[in-house]
């Protein structure tokens, strides 16, 4: 049994490291290792040749700037929504908070391109297609559920006692919210705030129905995927999935079944 | 602040204006684009007639589309399976103290972190024809020429499960694990006492403690492989269509919000339908817990 139990977990653990192995491996190989009959399993002849041509190639600028700038608007907004009525749905009576939070759970159940198309044929007219704003609004439709699903989480750990002690204390429910319930809910706002700028970050489907010229990163992975340049996307994948790796790493802890139901795609 | 100085609203008053920007939004532009979409399904696009039946007939008559509901079904049920199989396995393996389980578990949760269209991107270098699967296996002997992983038959809807398990089995094993570690040891215990031997423990407390844990993961993880998209459409394109790149193409290649809708508007049917129906079969209290 234990033989069984090890041997199943070396070979996940083998299946879980070679894809990205592979990634980084292409990424800073000779192409004549990679693009051979039958290609080494390690690194014969490292070249920083890929890195080099994509950091200095101009194609790499504008598509990080649209993306940071996506995701950060994409988080602040997340928050902007999604705190006041994670706040109210934290304070519901039972039935209805998980009438709430079901009814956010089954917004995921459209398909994307069902959503995606009226808002790219709606964008079109409105000037918003293929604009940094346009995709903003995008992502937070797939966002805000999430966010606001965390965030619930959150303020559900901020006991109503404090609220009612502050009320005593002559706070008004404003002083309240701003002075007592809010700085307690910082952390759960941090993460909710991350896990918003991750989903934006690593977004596809809304991006690409709503972009012609100005790509994401993940709309560049899939065009060089698409010319068939193996290194050039292995170079971006890599670059893409860096900060997201780091990232989660931190938020490792916060992963509990409950918010991932939602946040992992 | 002085305007918010004397503010004492209702519980209600405030429970609406926080709850009405995110409901508004939502409404807006989740509830309305699905809206909009069901009656694009619907209206001809030709003589703009409404309601028609035109684009249904269109798209069930048309041969990629029976390809894509087919790689769908295909993708679902053979996907789910082996996730929950193996979710369920690495959910075991780690509920049992061993050296080095921080690592491990660590080193299976990175998978999650790693965007889908990198994951998708990533496995194109193992089932490219001259990809590593194809050097793995010739070097232990068991081809002699390159197998064409890509060709769109079964192979490559293979190919999708794998690359999809490699990004979301850790998904579910931690959904699994979770609900392993509420199950009390007593249980266990109570059951060593009575003598059930390993097997037993594991049909007669485990699994059907595990239940409301195994309903959510597969809710889940149902919708979503239907729904799956920038995998297939990353990884094998046009050669294996599922019904949402099938939407997308119609949408793409020629030009048709219409017939690309009545595509997106059958895969919501079906995702409905599925969960409706799972939903009658296990009761919808375990999912509420």
């Amino acid at each position: 049994m234990k033989g069984v139990v090890g041997a199943l977990v070396i070979a996940m653990a083998v299946f879980t490291v070679a894809p990205l192995y592979l990634m980084v491996k292409v990424s800073v190989s000779d192409p004549a290792d990679i693009m051979t009959q039958h290609p080494p399993f390690l690194i014969h002849r490292p070249t920083l040749r890929h890195w080099n041509r994509v950091l200095a190639s101009g194609e790499f600028w504008p598509p990080l700037k649209k993306s940071l700038i996506v995701a950060t608007f994409t988080a602040l907004g997340a928050l902007l929504l999604a705190v006041p009525a994670a706040y109210a749905i934290s304070r519901l009576q039972r039935r209805w908070k998980y009438a709430l939070l079901l009814s956010l759970f089954f917004t995921r159940m459209f398909p994307e391109v069902g959503v995606a198309l009226p808002i790219a044929m709606t964008f079109i007219r409105w000037g918003l297609f293929d604009t940094y704003p346009g995709l903003v609004l995008a992502h937070l439709v797939y966002v805000l559920p999430i966010a606001a699903w965390i965030l619930t989480g959150a303020f559900e750990t901020i006991p109503r006692e404090l609220e009612e002690a502050a009320a005593v204390d002559g706070c008004t429910t404003w002083g309240t919210l701003t002075r007592v319930v809010l700085p307690l809910a910082l952390p759960g706002l941090s993460v909710a705030a991350l896990f918003s700028w991750l989903l934006s970050w690593e977004e596809f489907t809304f991006a690409l129905y709503l972009t012609l010229t100005e790509r994401t990163l993940p709309l560049q992975v899939y065009y060089y995927v698409y010319q068939g340049n193996w290194f050039l996307t292995a170079t971006y994948t890599t670059l893409v999935t860096v900060p997201v790796l780091l990232l989660t790493y931190g938020l490792q802890r916060y992963l509990k079944a409950g918010y991932l139901a939602g946040a992992i795609k | 602040m002085s305007f918010t100085n004397g503010w004492k609203p209702s519980k209600r008053a405030l429970n609406v204006l926080f709850l009405a920007p995110l409901t508004v939004y939502l409404l807006g532009l989740t509830l309305s684009p699905v809206a909009y979409t069901i009656v694009l399904s619907f209206q001809d696009r030709a003589s703009q007639d409404f309601p028609s039946l035109a684009n249904y007939r269109a798209v069930l008559g048309h041969f990629q589309f029976s390809r894509a509901l087919l790689n769908t079904l295909v993708i679902t049920a053979l996907g789910l399976s082996l996730e929950l199989l193996f979710g369920l396995a690495m959910a075991l393996a780690l509920a049992s103290r061993f050296l080095g389980r921080g690592w491990v578990r660590a080193l299976m949760l990175i998978p999650l972190g790693v965007p889908t269209i990198v994951s998708a991107a990533n496995m194109r270098y193992v089932f490219g024809t001259v990809g590593y699967l194809n050097e793995f296996l010739y070097r232990m002997g068991l081809i002699e020429l390159p197998v064409d992983w890509g060709d769109g038959g079964f192979k490559t809807l293979l190919t999708v499960v794998v690359a999809d398990m490699w990004k979301v089995t850790p998904l579910v094993m931690l959904i699994l694990l979770a609900g392993l570690e509420a199950i009390p040891g007593e249980l266990y215990e109570a059951a060593s006492t009575d003598g059930a031997s390993q097997w037993q423990k594991f049909r007669y407390v485990t699994l059907p403690l595990l239940k409301s844990s195994i309903t959510m993961a597969l809710i889940i993880r149902g919708i979503d492989a239907f729904r799956i998209f920038a995998l297939p459409l990353t990884l094998v394109g046009r050669s294996a269509p599922v019904l949402s790149t099938y939407a997308y193409f119609e949408y793409l290649d020629y030009n048709n919000p219409y017939t690309s809708a009545a595509g997106a508007t059958l895969l919501l049917l079906m995702i409905l339908t599925a969960v409706v129906a799972y939903l009658k079969i296990v009761g919808t209290e375990e999912v509420l817990h």
